[in-house]
């Protein structure tokens, strides 16, 4: 029986105690080690996680799987003695194999690790999991992924900052949510409206949405979305989630294996979406920051690079069934104009892709010089039986915890078969009620939310930049979402994923959590995604701890380069 | 208790996935019913579920062939519930409509659950409760499930938080346990009749399939074993006795055991001695012992979507966490979920009593009906509905039972027909798991005479 406690160990891939900075050869070592652990890591998850492979096969893998376990074991001693030598400054000696206590780990069909804690980095718990006897292999995949990616969000969710009870928590600037208006939030879900307990609200409804919230739905989307047409409530279903929107749009669009195609850096979460139930690849079009001939503005989206993306997938093999968009995007911040929008989707038709277009940033665009274009407010659409549109109320609205979505598509078949997920993904009778309230009162909206919204992000976006310019850290996005996208390029030599990778560490270290680049598959290092969606107090001490890491990054940097220096 | 089934009646599942198309063909029509129904589709082409995947061309279609079998899976599904809600009774508006015994739903204490959840505790807006949380579920909910539990199953030792996961509702659990303990193609083990859209649950994503033939049968590897206590449809309650065979049988297979104690606050004949899984002293296999349980049932809210799974697994604790971003409910919801769990007061001294009285007044009354019609029944003490065998009255053909998940009107000679719905027919639907000609006559819907 495991014996681990609910909050996870620190996982091997990440260093959490302070870098012995005056022990430069034990950092290298360390590192080094570090490195190779993760690379075995990965390894280990491709061994266990593929399927349908021939017992043979499989005998082989576990082998393979056994002998990389006893090297991981001698790692994980080399670097706890490494962590240890480099605050006593003792010579140290590796020991054997042989003399692991913790090598009595046994792999056979799939045995249980025999859990003892260990004080230092260990085995991580995602890779106890891989020998869990009792999951499936894509029991297995699925844990590992999801848990490795968010150990770092759960362990906010234990230690948040609180000004008061907590002034040393974790201050998440790494997750795009919207805390600027929750007064005003609290306030209209507390009127009178929105308390109503009928009986239809409490048995089992229509499982693609109940026909008041629908229909609101069609007309609050006919009204901000400026559509030319009243829109069908037949056409729209709702579920308890966005990422719940486009899981089930994956299951019916595609089958296992196959693939959408998404401009890159992208909202990471996608890649859960596709992949944890559907099975389906994101294959990212990569876009450059270079402003060049051909990339007329940093990051730009052209056809030229979604048919190379194209015709590369279809070289390798893969079956590409639709592109996916996110506009106003995430996490430039870039708002396509009706033009390229439209290229875009004479692209899909051409090759008779679906386009999925994400539009749950739409009403948080605070730049008021900008006007947004919904694909719905387009006269005629080139494809209208594969355009789907996906809203949601967790961002515009700050109500991530209500657990919202909603896609809204002309083809009956998709709508069809997404309401098949209905019953997986439902949403509480009083939930809808409330919600059907909310988007009714359009003047409170107009009136009261969206202008307040609007300036309160305005206000923090000024602030943030203003700090970002002082530290004359580039970025981008000038207008609308709840992020900005910023370079820290300078301060990572060499500039790699890896170096990405331990300044992220570094910036959790201070109990501050952001996002990295990498997680929005982002072709180059150095970029991460910092959300300023969040109240001016905690804003300003999380800017407090950014500038201390990034200080602390600085003389890292020089005291690596005076080494370099001093080796020549 | 346990049907081992005959040779003759097996399984159909509509799974979506290649392991189980082959299932599948012009037999569609029966994935969903028994055996009974293939000679009634011969008969009557015009019953047929709509769209014959035969007839879906993929040049039309723009879904992928999973796509296409989810949607024409649904539509078949589906068609009998449209049909209700187009003709739905009405006492006023429409007294000649359908009325629906056939879902299994509490809608005798509405008012008890409104007041309930209209009092000013139930009403708490907090910005923790609007934004992003732990996705397995609020501490405090998490922490009250475990109290709640450990009090109402009995539990020798207290139950603990970190063991819980709570979900947006049982079909949710059965969705993510049969993703993560099962690959594609495998099985559950059910004992059979069963409440049908257990099949749905494990199949949209999970594509598994249930099987209630023995274990190796056809090359399928079994992983679990799917136990419902008390019973739907038939009532039944599994002594400790029998649940320690079971769970021992389970662990000499190595199975994974899912109890879906849905009903378990819903038995309300007190001389049933109801005993939850979680009560026993020692369980054979507490690692692969998971349960379920949601207010769906036994607190009449089935549309509120919140189950939780209780199980010592922590591998699988954290893989069913690791789907829960998808089946996640609203903070309010969560709230009013643990307000309404630590109200004990309430719970023992209002809504269970009268809940139980009520149940039983229903049941009383139904039975009643059926012995002066002499239809033969099984007579338990829990759940809502009632196992009726109507084989005589169908006088052999089974034409009453149109095995079609279509509701089907039919003018069923019951004497006190104008009593019990004051409208023209009373509709019966065919149970597709169980023998042929039996059928669930759901009782408790509210009264309306």
């Amino acid at each position: 029986m495991s014996h681990r406690s609910d909050t996870l160990p620190v996982p091997s891939g990440q260093r959490r105690g302070r870098v012995p900075r005056d022990h430069s050869i034990y950092t290298q070592l360390l590192e080094i080690t570090l490195h190779l652990q993760q690379a075995m890591t990965e390894h280990f998850v491709q061994l266990t996680s593929r399927q349908g492979r021939s017992l043979e096969e499989r005998r082989h893998a576990e082998a393979i799987c056994e002998h990389e376990a006893l090297l991981s074991r001698l790692i994980c001693q080399t670097i706890n003695l490494l962590q240890s030598g480099a605050a006593s400054g003792l010579e140290l000696q590796v020991p054997l194999p042989s003399e692991d206590s913790r090598g009595d780990v046994r792999y056979g069909q799939r045995a249980q690790l025999s859990g003892q804690p260990d004080p230092v980095p260990q085995l991580s718990d995602p890779e106890a999991a891989f020998v869990s006897r009792d999951l499936s292999n894509r029991g297995i995949d699925i844990s590992v992924f999801y848990q490795s990616s968010f150990q770092d969000y759960n362990a906010y969710q234990k230690d948040k900052y609180h000004k008061d009870k907590n002034t040393l928590g974790f201050i998440n600037l790494g997750t795009s949510e919207n805390k600027l208006c929750m007064d005003l939030m609290t306030e209209r879900l507390q009127e009178s409206d929105m308390n109503c307990i009928e009986d239809t609200l409490l048995q089992y409804p229509d499982w693609r949405g109940q026909p008041f919230l629908r229909e609101e739905v069609a007309r609050f989307l006919t009204y901000y979305c400026r559509a030319p047409t009243r829109l069908d409530p037949e056409n729209v279903v709702v579920l308890n989630g966005c990422c719940s929107v486009f899981s089930a749009l994956a299951m019916v669009l595609c089958d296992p294996g196959e693939a959408f195609l998404v401009p890159a850096p992208f909202y990471g979460g996608f890649a859960f979406s596709s992949r944890l139930y559907a099975k389906v690849e994101l294959i990212p079009v990569h876009l450059e920051s270079e402003v060049t001939v051909t990339n007329t503005h940093p990051f730009q989206l052209t056809v030229d690079k979604l048919e190379e993306a194209l015709l590369e997938a279809r070289l390798e093999g893969k079956k590409v069934r639709g592109l996916v968009l996110i506009n106003p995007q995430n996490p430039l911040g870039d708002i396509y104009s009706p033009g390229s929008l439209m290229k875009y989707l004479e692209f899909a038709k051409r090759y008779n892709l679906h386009v999925i277009i994400d539009e749950i940033y739409m009403l948080s665009v605070f730049d008021e010089s900008i006007t947004f274009h919904s694909v719905l407010s387009m006269k005629s659409l080139p494809d209208s039986n594969r355009t789907h549109v996906i809203w949601g109320t967790s961002k515009d609205f700050g109500i991530s915890g209500f657990r919202f979505g909603a896609l809204y598509t002309h083809n009956k078949e998709v709508a069809s078969a997404v309401s098949a997920f209905g019953y997986l993904h439902s949403i509480s009778g009083i939930t809808q009620h409330k919600l059907c309230q909310l988007l009714q009162n359009t003047e409170w909206i107009d009136k009261v939310y969206l202008p307040t919204n609007c300036y309160r992000l305005r206000e923090a976006h000024k602030y943030i930049t203003a700090e970002l310019k002082a530290l004359e850290i580039p970025f981008h996005n000038r207008s609308s979402g709840l992020y900005v996208w910023i370079n820290l390029k300078k301060y990572l030599d060499p500039c790699t994923f890896e170096e990405e990778r331990l300044l992220y560490c570094r910036f959790l270290d201070n109990k501050l959590l952001l996002s990295r680049g990498k997680t929005y598959m982002c072709k180059e290092p150095g970029w991460f995604c910092l959300i300023f969606a969040d109240e001016l107090p905690r804003l300003k001490l999380a800017m407090r701890r950014f500038c201390d890491v990034l200080q602390e990054q600085k003389e890292a940097l020089i005291v690596k380069q005076l080494e370099d220096v001093m080796r020549e | 208790m346990f049907t081992l089934p005959q040779k003759d009646f097996r399984a159909r599942t509509t799974c979506l996935g290649p392991a189980c198309m082959q299932d599948l063909g012009s037999s569609h029509g029966e994935d969903l019913e028994g055996e009974c129904s293939r000679k009634l589709d011969q008969k009557l082409p015009e019953l047929r579920g709509v769209g014959d995947p035969a007839m879906i061309s993929s040049d039309t279609s723009y879904l992928s062939s999973r796509g296409r079998m989810i949607k024409w899976f649904w539509d078949s599904a589906e068609e009998g519930y449209r049909t209700y809600h187009m003709d739905e009774y009405d006492e006023d508006k429409n007294p000649s409509g359908i009325i629906n015994l056939g879902t299994s739903e509490n809608k005798l204490c509405f008012d008890l659950l409104s007041w309930r959840l209209s009092q000013s505790d139930m009403q708490r807006v907090e910005p923790s409760l609007l934004q992003y949380a732990d996705w397995r579920g609020h501490l405090f909910l998490r922490e009250e499930v475990a109290k709640f539990l450990s009090f109402y199953c009995k539990s020798p030792v207290p139950l603990r938080p970190e063991n819980v996961v709570v979900l947006n509702g049982g079909a949710s659990l059965f969705s993510a346990l049969a993703t993560v303990l099962c690959e594609a193609g495998e099985a559950f083990l059910i004992p059979t009749p069963y409440y049908g859209a257990i099949t749905q649950h494990v199949c949209l994503y999970g594509n598994i399939r249930l099987a209630y033939v023995y274990l190796d049968s056809e090359g399928v590897k079994v992983k679990g074993l799917i136990l419902i206590s008390p019973q739907n449809p038939l009532g039944d309650v599994y002594s400790p006795e029998e649940l320690q065979e079971y769970l021992v049988f389970a662990k000499r297979h190595r199975l994974h055991v899912i109890v879906d104690e849905v009903y378990m606050l819903s038995v309300f004949e007190k001389s049933v001695g109801y005993r939850s899984v979680l009560s026993l002293e020692r369980l054979p296999d507490p690692q692969r012992t998971h349960v379920m349980w949601a207010t769906s049932k036994d607190f009449g809210m089935s549309g509120l979507r919140f189950g939780t799974l209780y199980t010592e697994n922590r591998d699988v604790a954290t893989a069913v966490a690791s789907l829960c971003r998808y089946h996640g409910l609203s903070g309010l919801v969560q709230y009013q979920m643990a307000q309404l769990l630590r109200d004990r007061d309430w719970i023992n001294q209002v809504y269970l009593p009268e809940n139980h009285a009520r149940l039983k007044a229903a049941h009383t009354y139904v039975s009643e009906e059926l012995r002066a019609l002499g239809i033969p029944f099984l007579s338990r003490g829990a759940g809502f509905f009632i196992w009726v065998d109507l084989r005589k009255g169908c006088r052999g053909s089974g034409r009453c039972l149109q095995a079609n998940p279509k509701w089907q009107k039919t003018p069923v000679p019951l004497r006190a027909r104008s009593q019990v719905t004051n409208a023209g027919e009373l509709v019966i639907v065919s149970w597709p798991e169980g023998p042929a000609a039996t059928v669930d006559l759901g009782h408790s819907g509210a009264a309306e005479d």
